[in-house]
């Protein structure tokens, strides 16, 4: 299948590179904005695009919580003068970001709503993995650390939401 | 409430307070202990702190959001808080006794309860 390909290519990105080496804080920060921000814009596409008033509301509540927590990190690394620093990682998130919207905006209907809560789901297991694995081990500044570590059950609430919306749909196996 | 029967509640009260003073100031005692109290219910790392309160009726309760997202404190055919923004709060006062359950609209697994005792 051509979607799912394309869906697994954008996320193993993620982990793979993310726990590849020790990241810095001002890469943690870029990785931390990247990640938000990937998920706003697929977020922003799915309250516009599908026709499912559950996903609608879902993607308003990613735009509205990533926008939060961005907010806050760029709120603090402002603050600790840190400047965000592209990275391996940050890089191949908005590659993968990138090539999924362009992928969900050749859906529609069901098509579209079953691909987008699929990359929701795998999205969210792989920014917590990267957030468990790599950006908590790694920070070394206390109040990254901590914003990490508060932001973290929002992301786990996310992927519970999405998964109770996949199986709704009848589309978790497929 | 009749004129009437607070004209004898009045007088019968006045007579109390003369005739057994003592007894009057425990009364006035009591009654000052179970002054209403204010209750804080943090909102942070998407959760309730404390989950659940015990509280009685005439208490107050202040939600105070310290998360970096918007958050809801609603009971499903009771209170709601409507969106909280990060800094924002809301305070409800509790007229009866019960128990009510209440989640975050947002996220449902946020979950947490008020006893009114």
């Amino acid at each position: 299948m051509i979607h799912r390909a394309l869906i697994f290519t954008a996320l193993v990105a993620l982990p793979a590179a993310a726990g590849a080496q020790a990241v810095t804080d001002p890469q943690i920060a870029s990785i931390v904005v990247t990640a938000n921000q990937v998920d706003i814009d697929a977020g922003k596409l799915a309250a516009e695009r599908s026709t499912n008033a559950e996903i609608k509301k879902f993607g308003t509540l990613m735009v509205t919580d990533h926008t939060g927590v961005n907010k806050a990190a760029v709120e603090l690394v402002t603050r600790l003068k840190v400047t965000p620093q592209d990275n391996p990682t940050s890089q191949s998130l908005k590659a993968g970001g990138d090539k999924n919207l362009a992928h969900l905006k050749t859906l529609s209907g069901a098509a579209f709503d079953k691909a987008y809560v699929a990359q929701e789901v795998a999205y969210h297991t792989a920014v917590l993995e990267a957030v468990d694995k790599t950006l908590i081990p790694n920070a070394s500044n206390a109040d990254l650390k901590a914003l990490l570590v508060k932001v973290r059950p929002a992301f786990v609430a996310h992927l519970e939401h999405a998964k109770k919306i996949q199986a709704s749909l009848g589309g978790a196996h497929e | 409430m009749t004129e009437g029967w607070r004209r004898r509640a009045f007088v019968s009260l006045w007579a109390t307070a003369v005739a057994a003073a003592g007894i009057a100031g425990v009364a006035v005692l009591r009654a000052r202990e179970a002054k209403p109290a204010t209750h804080s219910v943090t909102i942070d790392a998407t959760r309730f702190q404390p989950a659940r309160l015990v509280v009685h009726p005439g208490d107050t309760i202040v939600w105070v959001n310290k998360d970096v997202i918007p958050h809801t404190a609603t009971a499903k055919g009771g209170f709601d808080s409507k969106v909280l923004a990060p800094g924002a709060s809301w305070r409800l006062t509790v007229r009866v006794k019960g128990a009510t359950d209440y989640a975050c609209l947002f996220h449902p697994a946020m979950t947490g309860r008020v006893d009114a005792e």
